[in-house]
């Protein structure tokens, strides 16, 4: 009898949102609409305690509105969000426990570093002699002491950046949400902060929730991203993940370069492109349909055309070479197969080919590097199948 | 060789223009001030000077008038702002971004008629026969007898000079909007810990600018008194007038309206004072400052404090 009632209390307490670990964010079917148009859809996602998250995505994929919902700023029209367990509907932005880093920082100008700092302890009537000390620990922190007592406007980008950071995570939330905070860096200062970012995230084991458009930046500092497409999620895997396997060929066209190969698919998951038979044996795709088959650059090797006219191999491309560029590790080239398709290969600088545009190339890839999509008809018209440029 | 003109060169046209139409009139208004009225042909003469005309000024009869003005001033700004300030905020803040442009053309619309004949239109409507006091009768009321008060002027002033207070709010507000006040709530901030915090604060150039548009004007007007105020809503601004025109005694005008450019003064220096001492507890209690770095930083524990 006790036994049995012991059971059914633990199986209400692992049954009930209660049991979500504090710094889990759960979204459960939420969906946004602004007029006639929805900007996030239904969207689930369960984001685990001291998780690095990525929304990746284009403009208008609704990954800041999601963003803003768990922030406060917006209300969903249906489904729930849940921090640490505890249901957000209704909830003020200023009684949540998360705290955002915004896009154009938004430091309040009239205040000292350190007073922007202390602006969130101060409203949690922080004692005095708390607060300061506090404040100097988030500026130790972010590597801002020195400057507690300027004003924003006298601080460069960068160092605005570390002071908004080190106004969110004074407050300790349990969730740190970031809106493309570093868009507005320059590209070196923007590699070195994602770095920074990452360090400071596994050191404080606060939950993460990033907002970008930049792949590389997600690609770089996430435990897991969610790509997102027309307010849905197309992928929510970790960065390798992503990369080697998209789930389809927006993932595959959205994350890192690809070259896309349009045709019918035939026996033996092989899509039969005007230009070269693309395949792939573990592709499962109806023979007949129409198929994307994609192919990363630094998987295609390049060489000059020797044999002119040669028989067709599967998983090769002849073509006249129309751009060469150096990208610094590796060098990029060019190929135009025919009035409608381009290819692009790149391959590392020390090994690359000597080749003069307007030589006679042949491409080639294996077997094993070709993806396999169904033809997307929504992805294409977007205009991301359109031949590379280099 | 090409030389580049001195950048202050883009504003002689204005500064030309205030030299000649504004400091020398006032300059002249000063130096009247000290002569005397020789004979009733006379408006003025400086062979003589003295004082004797800011006596005059000073005396009970024209004292009480400064008085009046004052506070009709005071009272029609203070009211200006306090009307102005939730409309502005409104408009600026809660409004609908597409139909901001329309509020503020509503808010210019008084403006599209003549100053005179809006006062008159007041005069119209508070007088004893006018509709309201007809339909306060109908119920049993005395009849109206707010026309040529003190009260008939300050509704009319408020009337005329809220526009000016809401632009420059609407403005200064319309400014702050936006992800300040979003991360002013993020960081824990109530709506009116937002408002007195980030709102209002940043919104200070604009506050200043309303007030100083109202307050300035409204206390030269003379229009409104005129026309609304009678003998006991008389205004300094009616005495200066009355001075140069019928009168035709230029030192004892020109001797008040510098009193009253000195009270204007004097009123808004008094009136930053009072605000700022006020504000002084509230800005100190957030005042934080650091200081310059230890030499010895004890970022290890600090570091696994901010963690914990």
């Amino acid at each position: 009898m006790t036994t049995a009632t012991t059971t059914e209390a633990e199986a209400t307490t692992t049954a009930s949102p209660g049991a979500e670990a504090p710094g889990t964010v759960v979204i459960d079917a939420v969906t946004k609409r602004y007029g006639d148009s929805t900007a996030v859809d239904r969207l689930s996602l369960t984001i685990e305690a001291g998780e690095f998250i990525s929304l990746l995505g284009p403009s208008g994929c609704g990954k800041t509105t999601t963003l803003r919902m768990i922030a406060g700023f917006e209300e969903p029209d249906a489904g729930d969000i849940r921090v640490s367990g505890r249901s957000l509907l209704g909830v003020a932005p200023y009684r949540r426990d998360v705290n955002t880093v915004f896009q154009a920082y938004a430091l309040f100008p009239h205040m000292s570093v350190a007073e922007n700092v202390a602006y969130g302890l101060q409203q949690k009537r922080t004692p005095k002699s708390e607060i300061r000390e506090r404040v100097v620990d988030a500026l130790d922190l972010a590597q801002m002491r020195g400057f507690a007592d300027r004003k924003p406007t006298q601080l460069s980008g960068g160092q605005q950046q570390r002071v908004a950071l080190a106004r969110a995570l004074v407050n300790r939330p349990s969730v740190l949400l970031l809106d493309e905070p570093l868009g507005a860096l320059d590209r070196q200062l923007r590699e070195e902060m994602q770095l920074e970012l990452k360090l400071l995230q596994s050191r404080l084991g606060i939950t993460f929730v990033f907002v970008t458009h930049d792949q590389g930046e997600a690609l770089s500092m996430s435990d897991r991203i969610a790509i997102m497409r027309s307010g849905r999620i197309e992928q929510l895997a970790d960065a390798d993940t992503v990369y080697a396997r998209p789930a389809s060929a927006y993932v595959a066209a959205f994350v890192g370069q690809q070259n896309f190969f349009r045709g019918t698919v035939v026996e033996g998951g092989a899509v039969d492109s005007a230009h070269s038979l693309v395949y792939n044996m573990s592709a499962e795709l109806p023979v007949g349909s129409t198929g994307l088959a994609a192919v990363r650059p630094e998987f295609v090797s390049i060489d000059a055309d020797v044999a002119a006219g040669a028989s067709d191999a599967s998983n090769t491309a002849r073509g006249t070479l129309i751009g060469v560029s150096h990208l610094g590790e590796t060098m990029q080239y060019l190929v135009q197969l025919g009035d409608d398709q381009s290819l692009i290969a790149r391959r590392p600088s020390p090994e690359a080919p000597q080749l003069a545009i307007g030589d006679a190339v042949v491409c080639s890839w294996r077997a094993e590097s070709v993806l396999l999509f169904p033809a997307d008809d929504a992805a294409s018209a977007s205009g991301y199948v359109a031949p590379p440029t280099v | 060789m090409r030389r580049r003109l001195p950048g202050f060169l883009l504003a002689a046209p204005a500064w030309a223009w205030l030299a000649i139409f504004f400091v020398a009139p006032v300059g002249m208004v000063v130096w009247f001030s000290f002569g005397y009225k020789p004979s009733i042909f006379a408006t003025q003469a400086t062979d003589k000077l003295s004082f004797d005309r800011y006596a005059e000024v000073l005396s009970p009869t024209f004292f009480a008038t400064f008085q009046n003005t004052l506070w009709v001033g005071v009272a029609g700004t203070v009211l200006c702002f306090l009307i102005g300030l939730p409309v502005a905020y409104w408009m600026a803040v809660k409004a609908p971004p597409s139909r901001r442009g329309l509020l503020v053309a509503l808010v210019m619309v008084p403006f599209w008629t003549n100053f005179l004949v809006r006062t008159i239109g007041w005069q119209v409507i508070l007088s004893p026969e006018g509709w309201i006091s007809t339909a306060l009768q109908t119920v049993g009321f005395e009849p109206l007898a707010i026309l040529n008060t003190r009260g008939a002027v300050l509704l009319g002033v408020v009337y005329n000079y809220l526009p000016l207070m809401i632009l420059p709010l609407f403005v200064a507000f319309d400014r702050v909007n936006g992800p300040l006040r979003e991360a002013s709530k993020d960081l824990g901030a109530g709506k009116w810990t937002t408002f007195f915090r980030i709102t209002l604060p940043l919104a200070q150039p604009g506050i200043i600018a309303g007030v100083l548009l109202v307050f300035i004007p409204l206390m030269g007007d003379y229009i409104t008194a005129t026309v609304l105020g009678g003998a006991k809503g008389n205004m300094v601004g009616q005495l200066v007038a009355s001075q140069f025109q019928t009168a035709q005694n230029w030192a004892l005008g020109s001797a008040m309206a510098v009193v009253l450019i000195i009270v204007i003064l004097l009123t808004v220096a008094i009136g930053a004072g009072i605000v700022w001492l006020v504000t002084l507890p509230i800005r100190a209690s957030h005042r934080l400052v650091i200081g310059a770095p230890d030499t010895a930083p004890a970022s290890v524990s600090i570091r696994e404090e901010v963690a914990a």
